[in-house]
């Protein structure tokens, strides 16, 4: 059918508005990439729910959400961290650690643990960010250097200064596995929401944040217009550290126990989180709530694979492999726009 | 003129040093503690000589593969999987097989798994997706499929095997001089082929200007998948190192993160800057060694094992600060 009234327009054919309104899809998809990952949750969700229909219940989800506050806290502390242009290795062995030192000193009472596990991350933290700042070591490395290093420091520890106490006090516990409404929302969960208030605000409401991604955006332009980038830097890391000791304190209030693999398996999750709900590895891009949704989709994946019962090996190659698809995926989204 | 010539030969020897300078350095560190050591424990000779040579041979071998794909302006955080990978499908597949079927084995995976890294470089190059994102999910696809092949640490290998990495049959000794050719030769062909070959020298471009290289005509996207081909098929080799030093293939993950931290210290402590585009192969054969050596010249010297972990951490940390600062260095001088 062509356009009688302007001979000049181009004929719109049936497939043509379809292929408009694809592409209006795409586009808008790209613009509120948030949108599409809520997308991709809701799927996999009704694709967990198909495998396991006791899923779709109250305690389905609780389970879910259960698993995605410590990883979100985590992926937190890794998104403040990329959008300065670095990255956290040692996130993990931090969460660990500030574990260990709150379930050693539970005997001390829960608030005491709880503010020397968080010491833990500070401290870590911001030797992780002089070590990036000050003697200008690749992020990568220094994170990675930092985990290793308290990985000897932490188990010769275990036998020393840390001797005893591998039991967590009960509040703690109480934090990590109670919940409100008769076993509805978990307090953990609760915790994770403050958490995400508080960093949302940080870096969307406060000249810190738009330091943050200025920094990662460019970081050259920023230095002349007279910021201390170095500040703004440890502090970012310091921030991470703090989230770390949290979610070790958190995972070690769900297990009860402390052993020095507790947090590791949050390593590649951490990282992948951030970068499925888009947060650029290089800087200046992405948004904690993109980050929050990739954590619950990391999760539900994981309860997924859990339900079909398929063995470590399988677990750990599809995991690796959807987080590959999924990264992927956003990229060639996001690059076509 | 005369005078001209004399320029011509001191800036020569200036230029060398200056660029071998971190390498010339590494191997003078490596010599000063290997005398160090030998002071330090009562008997220092052929079997001492034997054990450092053939227990560096995997980092060795880690780090050259490792040191190909920083200098091609990307890294492999996978590396060490694929050493996993490599140490349980020959531990797997060796285990009581005829001297031909293990040469096969030896060679398939190689092949195979350089093939497999390539494609990991593929993917970098294609997708977009930053190299650390890529080979951290990939180490865990590798270190999934090392689990299934090997559910647990075990399996078995050749003694020609063992001989060719250790000289000897059992694992147990050996002579010294065996390793040492191990380290020395592949080192010296990926050092010819880096440096005389096309493709190796468009690594070098491309790790210091990508665009620039893209500019001038050199195919960047081949360039970085043999890059990342060519890790892969060393950290095979390191697996078979491995297995042929252990008796045995290990699975866990762990091992694999550890050998990545590893190689990522040997490349820095052999001159390669992260950053890509500088430093040679010919540096990670001290680099390894001393890596290697700190944990018994530690032990030598009386300090328990666990204290011995943390200073090896410390010490990491601390070769890398200095990395990171010449690189800063170097950078504001250019």
């Amino acid at each position: 059918m062509t356009n009688s009234n302007n001979p000049n327009q181009p004929a719109t054919s049936e497939s043509e508005i379809n292929e408009g309104l694809l592409v209006r899809l795409q586009q808008i998809a790209a613009e509120n990439p948030v949108i599409l990952l809520i997308g991709v949750l809701f799927l996999l969700v009704i694709a967990t729910g198909i495998v396991q229909p006791n899923y779709l219940s109250v305690s389905g989800i609780r389970n879910t959400l259960l698993q995605a506050a410590p990883l979100g806290i985590l992926a937190g502390a890794q998104t403040v961290l990329m959008l300065t242009g670095g990255i956290d290795l040692s996130i993990t062995m931090i969460a660990t650690g500030a574990a260990y030192v709150a379930a050693n000193q539970s005997p001390n009472g829960a608030f005491i643990a709880i503010v020397l596990g968080i010491l833990v991350g500070v401290i870590a933290g911001t030797a992780n960010g002089v070590g990036v700042t000050v003697f200008r070591v690749n992020p990568l490395i220094m994170t990675l250097a930092m985990s290793g290093i308290m990985l000897g420091l932490f188990t010769a520890w275990t036998i020393t200064l840390l001797q005893g106490s591998t039991v967590v006090a009960d509040f703690i516990k109480l934090v990590g596995t109670g919940s409100f409404y008769e076993n509805r929302i978990p307090y953990s969960v609760v915790v994770w929401a403050s958490l995400a208030v508080i960093l949302i605000y940080l870096l969307k409401r406060t000249g810190w944040g738009r330091l943050v991604y200025a920094i990662g955006n460019n970081e050259g332009a920023v230095r002349l217009a007279g910021v201390r980038v170095w500040q703004v830097r440890v502090t970012a890391y310091m921030l991470a550290g703090v989230l770390g000791a949290i979610a070790g304190i958190l995972l070690a209030g769900r297990t009860g126990v402390v052993d020095l693999q507790l947090a590791s398996a949050y390593l590649l999750p951490s990282v992948a989180a951030a970068v499925i709900g888009g947060t650029s590895i290089f800087g200046g891009v992405g948004e904690y709530t993109g980050t929050m949704i990739g954590a619950l989709i990391l999760s539900v994946l994981n309860s997924m694979l859990t339900y079909l019962n398929v063995g470590q090996a399988i677990q750990q190659i599809v995991y690796g492999s959807i987080v590959l698809a999924l990264a992927w995926s956003y990229s060639s989204l996001t690059r076509k726009s | 003129m005369k005078s001209d010539n004399l320029k011509n030969k001191k800036d020569k020897r200036q230029r060398m040093i200056s660029r071998n300078g971190w390498v010339l350095g590494a191997w003078l560190l490596l010599i000063t503690l290997l005398v160090w050591y030998s002071t330090l424990i009562p008997v220092f000779g052929r079997f001492q000589l034997t054990s450092i040579s053939k227990n560096s041979l995997p980092l060795v071998f880690l780090a050259i593969g490792q040191a190909i794909i920083v200098i091609c302006g990307g890294i492999d955080l996978s590396i060490g999987a694929l050493l996993l990978l490599g140490n349980v499908i020959a531990a797997r597949f060796m285990e009581d097989q005829a001297l031909g079927v293990v040469f096969l084995v030896s060679v398939l995976m190689i092949i195979g798994i350089g093939i497999l890294n390539g494609l990991t470089g593929l993917v970098i190059s294609v997708s977009g997706i930053p190299d650390i994102v890529v080979t951290l999910a990939t180490s865990y696809i590798w270190s999934g499929v090392a689990l299934l092949i090997l559910p647990s640490p075990g399996g078995g290998t050749a003694p020609e095997v063992r001989w060719l990495f250790s000289g000897s049959e059992s694992g147990i000794g050996g002579n010294p001089i065996i390793p040492i050719l191990m380290m020395i030769i592949p080192t010296t062909l990926v050092f010819l082929y880096m440096n005389r070959s096309k493709v190796g020298l468009s690594i070098y471009a491309i790790g210091s200007d990508e665009i620039a290289s893209r500019l001038a005509g050199l195919n960047v996207r081949w360039a970085k998948i043999i890059s990342y081909a060519i890790g892969g098929a060393m950290a095979a080799l390191a697996g078979l190192a491995t297995v042929a030093l252990t008796g045995t293939g290990d699975p866990r993950f762990s091992v694999g993160a550890n050998a990545t931290l590893n190689s990522v210290a040997a490349v820095v402590l052999g001159g390669v800057a992260l950053t890509g585009g500088t430093g040679s192969v010919l540096g990670m054969v001290p680099a390894a060694v001393i890596l290697i050596m700190l944990n018994p010249i530690l032990s030598a010297m009386g300090i328990n094992p666990n204290s011995a972990q943390i200073i090896q951490g410390v010490l990491i940390a601390a070769v890398m600060m200095v990395g990171g600062l010449v690189a800063v260095r170097r950078e504001k001088a250019s």
